[in-house]
């Protein structure tokens, strides 16, 4: 799951105040459950901006909202074309992925971020979500029992741990485990240690530059595939 | 051949003695400079830490510099937090152009615990993969593959735990920095004889040398500040108490007794081949506890 | 035009479903049970919010006689309500006798005007025919009722004792009905169909009730001293005081065998014995009367039967033999079987026959019959044999309940319009569908065991005296506690949509009951027949696709809240502060609305079917229409549902954290948890005082400001 967490009230309004008619738009697919930018925030945002600008008095924006299922294919935004044709700005409440594909498609229209990406993770318990994956593109759990040393190590190294681990906790925090006492803890109980003293060289940062690009289906062109 | 003055120390079957120096927040190195002269003559080799604790400093490189121009025996700190390869192979060249022959490689702490938490931590390479390439420098390409015009040639030296408190995962990587090259090793700070008791036997089966670090601290409320602040340190409770009975003024005379006891012991049991003094700020204190602790002064 | 379905939802207070927001509710057992179909899930949870007119008023819909079935139904309901899963059915019978007694029943009147020309006869005025009666004259029929007693009511008024159904109910109905235009001619009984047609009834409804008793068919049975149950009954009913003696036997093991002993006691018998040939489980009568007539100390004789009565010495010696149950009859029941030489011998000075009782249709009626007497009908059109002619009641079915009968003269009414209308009877159809399944034990482990809440009775001494009734109706407390046990089967939570449920699992993890779970495929189902509709996930929900399955649950609140704000637009007091109010228990219309009415600023209530239900969007929005302060109250652990206050907190908690970016302290919203008979005042005080001098604050500002 992508996580994120919405902006402070306040940096939302210092982004929207050149704007008359500002739409929030909400997304359907991972801001709805990480409780950021689903239908019932943008809905939330939505009366809070009005109590706002009813409280403060400062500003004269009219508010819409819509929630599409998803803002990383353009075919959803699509369905709401009409919609910001009829704001002067977008406020989306989608991932930083979605801000980008509503502003790209829609280039002459002024796109913001109400929410701060922060990291693919899972849930712990309801309301509590850690992050788990890096997206380095080159994934090695195979090696360390199922425990990503890039994420979970604070520092991500390789070959671990660290001198700094104290109590079986990172030095960063008393709350964070050091990930390399928690893969040497599994790799014992799957009896596969030897792959911890396996040395592994660093790591390849990029094939090609970012951002990066991954194909997965060629396309045909109309008319191209008979014959 | 040996490589330097230290690393035929190392091998000498003398007891070897290193300490540190810690470089200034600013580009007025006097103390330090201060620092080196006290101590060049009396130790076989000088560390420069390399803005420990993630606390921004002088380099560490040009303080190995300082230490070179002075007459003494540098070791150079490299961590792998600020740089990533291409800064790294430049700086080890550089280094070993103005004769710096020493490394200790370092992962580096985190720049959380540091002064300047904003910045990006660069981890391309770890400790272990550090020491890898080194070697492959030495051997005459760098880490690329492509080949070097002038190939350097180092002591190799990590750090190691021996008081964690889940020693099994630091073993494992002990294992690792011998087998990347580590020659030598200075210890975290040693306040267990026990524990350093039990690692040593696990070590010795290995050729690398272990130096064992001491830390000398001067009050109750510094050994309580770095359990909580430093990375890796762990002060027990029964040198806590024992320092907490000093006093007033009198810490830090407590520390270095402390200090001294430990360094006696090991060099009586011949736990160690040496001992890594870390005065942490009170450098000038270090001549008496050679002195208290009987290691005759090393001119080079 | 009334249809024979399950489905007698009525649409309260306005609320019009719409094609936007649809009724998905499911028909709950209890109202499948009820013959009449009533809405007992709708009149209960008035009940349980205090809203006793409103909750006599839907009881009214589905049922003209409601103060007859408070005192006297056999409650299917109760046997299938679904609270029995968990600890005791639902009092239903007992929350509809408070409803009546203090919804004011007594003074509804009934009207009615004729829009029809064709004359309808009804022959009997039990309860089917005063149904019958009821409905046909609502749709404007001229309505003539024929009694052959002198009273009208049938077997309510000659068969039941007075002291199960007080004799000002059934004559205050029997007003009823001629208010609202029926004639009625009692004392006249009905001897040819043909004659009525020659009087220009264009169609007759036979419901002539069962009252023949039927005979032991034992020697000495024709001895005086031998009553038959129906006719000892309806003498007393009627007034007259027959004399029995120091010792009775009855024999029989319905209703109205224990209706005879217990009158029979009432009129000062010693000793009365019930002679019963098989055990207690397969007595028929209905439990609690079995066991009040055991509190009231009549003897119940069971596995004997008697053989033979002779007269000696002025008292009746009655031979009876104990019996066994042997093999089962056709019905599945265990046929009785004597047992050889156990015979044995009782000395009374009269016995009361009441081993059943059949119609008695008269042959100048020309009807089909049937088995047991009874008048044979199409099941479908009620229609007899003759055109024109109608039958129901016991006439039809043989001795069966009061509901029963009504429900078969609400049918019959449709089915005469019919007729008469010229129309072919279309079967109905239900809209929704019915609630089935038990609840799991895990949802069940998770309900707070409460135990069912009784009326209070008379005391054995004191009610044996008399005929007054025995039952008293509940105070208000427990009449609102009681109904607060209903679990609100099938108006629990749906997903509207699954397109765009995220199956972010937040339902799941929320539901204290356990409810939602992931079906083989993965996607979310929210079980119906588990859901207890607390609310709890409909206000949690990030996507929004979760909504109760009653359209006025689910727009409740926010039109509450429009209304209130808008009217409040004119509030001449100071601060203004909105308080989302819990209305069950007594809370709505005790402790709460005495605030409102004690106005100390200018509070108004908005009141919420459990603050559950209250969503952080809801409390913006008061804030926004001009709210200086909104204090959340509910009914803490008197809360039928789990978990309610710590979710409405959680809502509270997040909205302080955004008003707090907009200069709206925090101060001004409280959540308030309430115990029964905790007395808000103080809290509430406190509140307001805090309030006020924020409002204060505020206003100084804005005169600074300008």
């Amino acid at each position: 799951m992508i996580v994120a967490e919405q902006k402070s009230l306040e940096e939302i309004r210092r982004m929207i105040t050149p704007y008359q008619r500002v739409l929030i738009v909400g997304c359907g697919t991972c801001m709805t459950v990480c409780d950021a930018g689903g239908e019932r925030e943008v809905s939330f945002l939505h009366s809070a901006l009005r109590l706002a600008q009813a409280k403060t008095g400062d500003s004269q924006h009219s508010f819409s909202e819509h929630t599409v299922k998803r803002q990383c294919d353009p075919e959803f935004i699509d369905l709401i074309a009409d919609k910001i044709a009829e704001v002067d700005a977008v406020l989306s409440l989608g991932c930083g992925i979605g801000v980008q594909a509503i502003a790209e498609r829609f280039p002459d229209m002024p796109v913001f971020p109400g929410v701060n990406t922060s990291f693919m993770g899972m849930a712990k318990e309801l309301g509590v979500w850690d992050e788990r994956c890096a997206g380095c593109g080159d994934c090695r759990l195979e090696e360390t029992a199922g425990i990503c040393p890039i994420t979970r190590c604070t520092k991500g190294i390789l070959n671990g741990p660290c001198a700094g681990t104290k109590n079986g906790k990172c030095e960063v925090s008393k709350d964070m485990d050091c990930a390399w006492v928690l893969i040497y803890r599994r790799l014992e109980r799957l009896q596969q240690l030897d792959k911890m003293r396996r040395y592994y060289p660093p790591r390849n940062y990029r094939a090609v530059p970012r951002p990066k690009r991954i194909v997965s289906k060629v396309g045909t062109a109309a008319g191209e595939s008979n014959g | 051949m040996a490589e330097s003055l230290f690393q035929e120390k190392l091998h000498s079957g003398q007891f070897v003695v290193t300490t540190e120096v810690g470089p200034p927040k600013g580009a007025d190195i006097s103390e330090m400079v201060h620092h080196i002269d006290l101590l060049k003559d009396k130790v076989d080799a000088i560390n420069v830490t390399d803005h420990q604790s993630s606390v921004m400093r002088f380099p560490s490189l040009g303080g190995c510099i300082v230490v070179k121009e002075h007459g003494g025996e540098p070791i150079l700190q490299v961590t792998c937090r600020d740089r990533n390869r291409l800064a790294l192979q430049a700086d080890l060249l550089f280094a070993y152009s103005r004769g710096i022959r020493n490394v200790l490689c370092l992962t580096g702490d985190s720049i959380d615990v540091g002064d300047h938490k904003e910045v990006k931590p660069v981890f391309d390479v770890d400790s272990v993969q550090l020491m890898k390439l080194i070697k492959t420098m030495e051997s005459g390409t760098d880490a690329a593959g492509n080949e070097l015009k002038g190939a350097p040639k180092f002591c190799i030296g990590a750090s190691v735990h021996p008081e964690a408190d889940v020693i099994e995962p630091q073993l494992v990587k002990f294992d690792k920095k011998v087998a990347a090259g580590a020659e030598f090793f200075q210890t975290q700070g040693i306040f267990d004889l026990a524990s350093l008791r039990r690692f040593m036997q696990y070590a010795s089966q290995f050729n690398a040398k272990i130096l064992a670090g001491i830390i000398v601290l001067s009050s109750a409320r510094m050994a309580k500040y770095m359990n909580d602040n430093v990375p890796g340190i762990l002060v027990p409770q029964a040198l806590i108490d024992e320092l907490a009975t000093a006093e007033k003024g009198k810490g830090l005379q407590k520390g270095m007794e402390i200090a001294v006891r430990f360094i006696k012991t090991i060099r009586e049991e011949k736990l160690c081949p040496g001992v890594h003094i870390m005065a942490v700020g009170n450098e000038g204190i270090v001549p008496s506890i050679l002195e208290a602790a009987e290691l005759a002064a090393i001119s080079s | 035009m009334y249809s024979p379905t399950l489905d007698n939802t009525q649409r309260y207070r306005g609320d019009k479903t719409s094609a936007s927001s649809p009724d998905h509710s499911l028909i709950p057992p209890c109202q499948v049970a009820c013959p009449l179909h009533m809405d007992i899930r709708e009149y209960v949870d008035l009940a349980a919010q205090g809203r006793i007119m409103e909750a006599l008023q839907v009881i009214r819909e589905g049922n003209p006689f409601p103060s007859i079935c408070a005192y006297v139904c056999t409650h299917a309901c109760e046997s299938s309500c679904r609270r029995g899963q968990v600890d005791e059915p639902v009092a239903i019978r007992a929350l509809k006798r408070f409803a009546v007694e203090f919804g004011g029943d007594r003074m509804v009147r009934a009207e009615a005007e004729t829009t029809q020309v064709e004359k309808v006869a009804i022959v009997g005025s039990g309860p089917a025919g005063m149904a019958c009666a009821y409905y046909l004259r609502k749709l404007g029929y001229p309505v003539t009722i024929f009694e052959a007693q002198s009273e009208i009511g049938g077997m309510l008024r000659v068969g039941i004792p007075q002291y199960r159904l007080p004799r000002e109910v059934l004559d205050t109905e029997a007003q009823r009905l001629t208010q609202m235009g029926i004639e009625i001619r009692t004392s006249t009984r009905v001897v040819s169909l043909d004659l009525l047609f020659e009087m220009s009834y264009k169609a007759i409804f036979i419901t002539i009730g069962a009252h023949q008793s039927l005979r032991l068919g034992i020697e000495g049975e024709d001895l005086p001293g031998v009553i038959d149950g129906a006719t000892f009954l309806r003498e007393v009913n009627l007034g007259l005081k027959p004399t029995l003696g120091k010792r009775v036997a009855v024999v029989g093991g319905g209703n109205v065998a224990i209706d005879a002993a217990r009158t029979a006691l009432r009129l000062g018998t010693q000793k009365v014995s019930i002679l019963y040939r098989r055990s207690r489980a397969e007595m028929p009568a209905d439990p609690s009367e079995i066991e009040q007539a055991l509190e009231e100390g009549i003897e119940i004789l069971f596995l004997a039967a008697p053989v033979r009565i002779e007269r000696r010495k002025g008292k009746l010696s009655v031979t009876c033999i104990k019996m066994e149950l042997g093999e089962p009859d056709s019905r599945g029941r265990r046929q009785p079987v004597p047992i050889k030489d156990s015979e044995f011998n009782t000395e009374v000075e009269a016995l009361i026959t009441a081993i059943g009782q059949a119609p008695q249709a008269p042959q100048d009626f020309r009807l089909r019959i049937g088995r047991g007497s009874t008048i044979q009908v199409d099941p479908v059109t009620l229609t007899t044999n003759r055109p024109g002619v109608f039958a129901g009641g016991d006439a039809v079915t043989g001795p069966a309940t009061v509901t029963e009968a009504l429900a078969a003269g609400r049918l019959a009414a449709s089915r005469i319009d019919d007729y008469l209308r010229h129309r072919y009877p279309l079967a109905g159809k239900d809209t929704h569908r019915v609630l089935e399944g038990e609840l799991s034990a895990e949802t069940v482990e998770m309900i707070r065991k409460i135990g069912r809440l009784e009326p209070p009775v008379l005391s054995r001494e004191v009610r044996t005296s008399d005929f007054k009734p025995i039952e008293l109706a509940y105070d208000w407390a427990t009449a609102v506690n009681e109904a607060r046990r209903c679990l609100r089967c099938g108006v629990g939570a749906e997903i509207t949509s699954q397109d765009r449920c995220a199956s972010c699992l937040t339902c799941l993890r929320v539901c204290p009951y356990h409810v939602p779970r992931l079906d083989a495929s993965g996607t979310i189902q929210i079980p119906i027949d588990q859901c207890l509709a607390c609310g709890i996930c409909v206000a949690e929900c990030p996507a929004k696709v979760i909504v109760l399955r009653k359209p006025y649950e689910r727009r409740h609140i926010a039109e509450e809240l429009n209304h209130a704000l808008r009217s409040a637009a004119e509030a001449k007091l100071k601060p203004f502060i909105v308080g989302f109010c819990c209305q069950y228990g007594l809370f709505g219309t005790g402790t709460l609305a005495a605030l409102w009415r004690e106005a100390k600023a200018g509070i108004w209530i908005v009141p919420v079917l459990c603050i559950a239900k209250v969503e952080a969007d809801h409390i913006l929005r008061a804030f926004e229409l001009g709210a200086e302060g909104v204090f959340i109250a509910g009914c803490g652990t008197q809360c039928a549902r789990e978990n309610t206050a710590a979710s409405i907190r959680q809502r509270v908690a997040k909205v302080k954290k955004t008003l707090a970016q907009i200069g709206v302290e925090p101060e001004r919203i409280q959540a308030f948890v309430l115990e029964a008979e905790q007395d808000p005042g103080k809290e509430l005080d406190e509140f307001i005082a805090q309030v006020g001098k924020l409002y204060l604050a505020s206003t100084l500002m804005e005169e600074v400001r300008r």
